[in-house]
């Protein structure tokens, strides 16, 4: 089997093979067409609750701008602190020499990543929706906090990808939109290949260590945390500027709908399937 | 919605969000996060419910953790005099 280090020498070569330009890249066009879908229809929030089905049209596209608005900004939201993290990780003992040189690359593709998504938010929404997490500390068994770090990697990557992949094949949204979220998949598949290396790593240094209690306490942070990032995406902000009325009651009624719990575990499948695998899940998380 | 309104509103929610049951009673002085009965995953959902009672939205950027310690705190860094 390759090991991390291994697989990031691959990696390496490749992000230099495709390495690109986030300024040129993309023709962004002055203004999006307000006949077309800025999302996925499948991928909206309220998509297939009695809500969705009582909108007209318009209102439904009008919704996917803010919609899609808010994927990219907790995307980019999430790539912050991986950034940071990251970025602390560099010459450490906590990553090879071969690790320390691929994540000069996912940095510089993860700081590329914000940037293009703060150029589409600023011109087509004039905002970044702001992140409501307020950092608490807490205390870490050895190695739980080395773990969590690359889970978090993990769930904000895994999530996205899921979306990304939906609309970079959907040639009925905004050209714009499914290039960004194609210019993105291209370079979260190679972060998630070497996250899930990485993380098995880990898990395999660092769990046998652990205490029972430290395994069941860190299964269900973990689980929290993957619920905390599904509830990101029912954003009441984003509602409101939709121009939806009670903009709290629908996040709550489309949280509670049985087809978006369908949806979040079916999107979701994947994650929770490694870290089961892995261990650091004892248990599926509802969500 | 008077100010009484409120902080029962907040102490219902924690109640129904805790992760423990309270030893002995909830007051507005109970911390909070250090006896564990919310967490700080549960701070999000909890500022979504602080907006909705408040009809404002919330900046956390200019929110310092320590006002999560209390229904005393909780009051005044969103609701009281000084609460913009
Ligand atoms: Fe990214
Ligand atoms: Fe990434």
């Amino acid at each position: 089997m390759e090991t991390a280090s291994q697989l990031a020498v691959r990696l390496t070569k490749q992000s230099r093979d495709q390495f690109w330009n986030v300024y040129t890249e993309f023709d962004w066009p002055d203004s999006l067409d307000a006949d077309r879908y800025a999302m996925t229809p499948e991928l909206i929030s309220i998509h297939g609750t009695e809500l969705w089905e009582s909108l007209d049209e318009p209102t439904r596209k009008r919704l996917s701008l803010y919609e899609v608005g808010n994927f990219f900004s907790l995307t980019l939201q999430g790539e912050r602190p991986l950034v940071a993290g990251l970025s602390d990780r560099l010459y450490s003992k906590r990553l090879t020499h071969e690790g320390t040189e691929y994540i000069h690359h996912f940095i510089d593709e993860e700081n590329k990543h914000m940037i293009m998504f703060g150029l589409f938010l600023q011109k087509y929404l004039g905002k970044v929706y702001p992140e409501k997490k307020i950092a608490l500390d807490r205390t870490y068994a050895k190695g739980e906090e080395e773990v969590a770090f690359f889970c978090k990697v993990m769930v904000v990557e895994e999530l996205g990808d899921y979306y990304n992949v939906k609309m970079m094949l959907d040639d009925a949204i905004e050209p714009i939109v499914k290039q960004i979220n194609w210019v993105h998949h291209r370079d979260e598949s190679r972060h998630l290949g070497f996250g899930r290396r990485h993380l098995t790593e880990l898990t395999e240094q660092w769990m046998p260590t652990w205490s029972d209690e430290t395994r069941a306490g860190f299964s269900d942070w973990l689980g929290q945390y993957i619920k905390s990032s599904w509830n990101d995406f029912y954003n009441p902000t984003m509602y409101k500027d939709a121009g939806l009325e009670d903009p709290y009651q629908v996040r709550k009624m489309a949280l509670a709908h049985p087809l978006t719990a369908e949806h979040r575990a079916r999107a979701s499948k994947k994650l929770v399937n490694i870290f089961l695998r892995l261990g650091l899940l004892l248990e599926a998380p509802v969500l | 919605m008077d100010e009484q309104q409120i902080r029962a509103e907040l102490r219902e929610w924690i109640l129904a969000h805790a992760k423990s049951k309270p030893s002995g009673e909830l007051t507005d002085q109970t911390a909070i996060l250090e006896t564990g009965l919310l967490s700080s995953l549960d701070i999000v959902e909890f500022v979504l419910f602080i907006e909705e009672l408040r009809g404002d939205e919330v900046d956390t950027d200019d929110i310092e953790p320590e006002v999560f310690t209390s229904i005393d705190t909780l009051w005044e860094g969103f609701f009281g005099q000084a609460a913009g």
